[in-house]
């Protein structure tokens, strides 16, 4: 019988069905850690791109988890623990607009490169595509980053973003756009740096 | 704009009819360069072109994807870990700092219960009270004590009650005030026969019955009720109450 009830415990850390009782403070440590293991990466990666500096989007992560970590019994699916912990991250960052309304400005882009030594050509195409991203306007970087990195759809992308489907697939075309643009006007001139 | 726009001046290989026309698949595939939809599967079926342009989006998104996996700190998992637990610490201190709140007013509460019950009206009449109370302070006195008290200084207490006593009513041990059943009353102590006369004398009050004979299976009781105040004798089995309360209303006088 015990045997019996631990076990559906576990599976229920595992599956994390939507339990009745998740209010066990273990098995809410467990989901946490799991979430946190799973997702940080994604997270950091992800309010980076919305802030463009290294030390505000750690925070922003942080931010986000201990939110997260108290309102972690709200989460019922696990499969929507990534774009829910989006959404809190971006609700953070606007938070954070609030509190500290900055510029970012040009020159912060600066600190978006970073100077490696071992300048391979992956390096430097990623360092000059980096800078590209980062200056693109917000609203078309944002969903760019959700459907490239996150591997959303345009609907999920809508639904998140909170904005209608066609806008968000114009953004991404226009995204795309600029993009293409300026690597097609600039690549000769990276790599004669480099040769 | 213009220069990466070749796939239009590619030559199409059929159909006027298609659907999509180039300007309509360049917004999908740029939008979205893992596009399944019908329209676009079948554009791209119908021109190799729009099929290369797709395959050419695919790779640069890849191309995208590489330089967005900016590198994670390698401390940030951790320190999101070592967050949390400080802070549902702190939490948790937080809570048993309130459950030491709680755990301390109970206890309060429930030690002013405890006085409340045990030195207020627990006692319904004054024999029993009375009875308690000599019992209570029994080995402060004995009948072979040396003490002494003059009849003077058991006046001037008496004058609290404006009550004197015209002689003694024997060698007084003790005379001293005392809260009896929370009243002030006056606790005097006599030597008997074989042990000490305890005497009494309370102020009225209605919470606690007159009893006039209480006893138990050590001492005997007698209380006078006069018009300003109670007068309780309790003493061993060995002692003459009656004589007690004969010499007491004998030499008592009221001022009021």
């Amino acid at each position: 019988m015990k045997i019996f009830g631990k076990n559906k415990i576990a599976t229920q850390v595992l599956t994390t069905e939507p339990s009745k009782n998740s209010g066990s403070m273990a098995t809410k440590q467990v989901r946490y850690e799991a979430l946190v293991k799973a997702l940080h990466g994604d997270l950091y990666r992800y309010a980076y791109w919305l802030t463009h500096e290294k030390q505000v989007a750690e925070d922003l992560v942080q931010e986000t988890f201990l939110r997260a970590w108290r309102a972690l019994d709200s989460l019922k699916d696990e499969k929507a623990a990534k774009s829910w912990l989006i959404t809190i991250l971006r609700r953070e960052n606007a938070r954070r607009f609030e509190r500290k309304r900055f510029d970012m400005s040009e020159y912060e882009e600066a600190s978006i490169m970073d100077t490696q030594s071992t300048t391979t050509e992956q390096v430097i195409e990623n360092q000059w595509l980096r800078d590209k991203i980062a200056q693109l306007p917000a609203e078309y970087s944002e969903p760019l980053v959700l459907q490239v990195l996150g591997g959303y759809n345009g609907e999920d992308i809508a639904n998140m973003l909170n904005l209608n489907k066609n806008t968000v697939m114009t953004r991404l075309f226009r995204a795309r756009n600029q993009l293409k643009d300026a690597l097609e006007k600039e690549p000769k001139k990276v790599r004669l740096l480099h040769e | 704009m213009n220069n990466h726009t070749s796939d239009s001046d590619m030559p199409k290989i059929n159909n006027p009819t298609n659907k999509m026309d180039d300007l309509q698949y360049r917004r999908s595939i740029y939008a979205d360069p893992t596009s399944q939809d019908d329209d676009v599967i079948a554009a791209q079926n119908a021109d190799p072109a729009k099929k290369q342009l797709a395959k050419e989006l695919y790779l640069f998104d890849e191309k995208l994807k590489q330089a967005m996996k900016i590198p994670v700190p390698d401390d940030l998992c951790n320190k999101l870990l070592l967050r949390q637990t400080l802070a549902s610490h702190q939490q948790e201190k937080r809570k048993s700092r309130v459950h030491l709140a709680l755990a301390a007013s109970v206890a309060i509460i429930a030690g002013l219960v405890v006085n409340y019950l045990q030195f207020s009206n627990s006692y319904t009449n004054l024999g029993d009270y009375a009875l308690a109370h000599v019992y209570y302070e029994q080995n402060d006195f004995y009948n072979d004590d040396d003490n002494r008290v003059s009849l003077t200084s058991l006046n001037k207490k008496m004058s609290t009650f404006n009550g004197s006593f015209s002689e003694s009513l024997g060698e007084l041990i003790s005379a001293d005030y005392c809260r009896f059943d929370d009243m002030k009353s006056l606790h005097l102590v006599f030597q008997g026969l074989t042990d000490t006369v305890t005497v009494f004398i309370v102020p009225k009050e209605e919470h606690l019955a007159f009893t006039n004979k209480f006893s138990d299976d050590k001492l005997q009781g007698e209380s006078l009720g006069f018009k300003q105040a109670n007068i309780i004798v309790v003493a061993d089995k060995n002692e003459s109450l009656d004589m007690w309360q004969y010499n007491i209303n004998k030499k008592i006088t009221w001022s009021i």
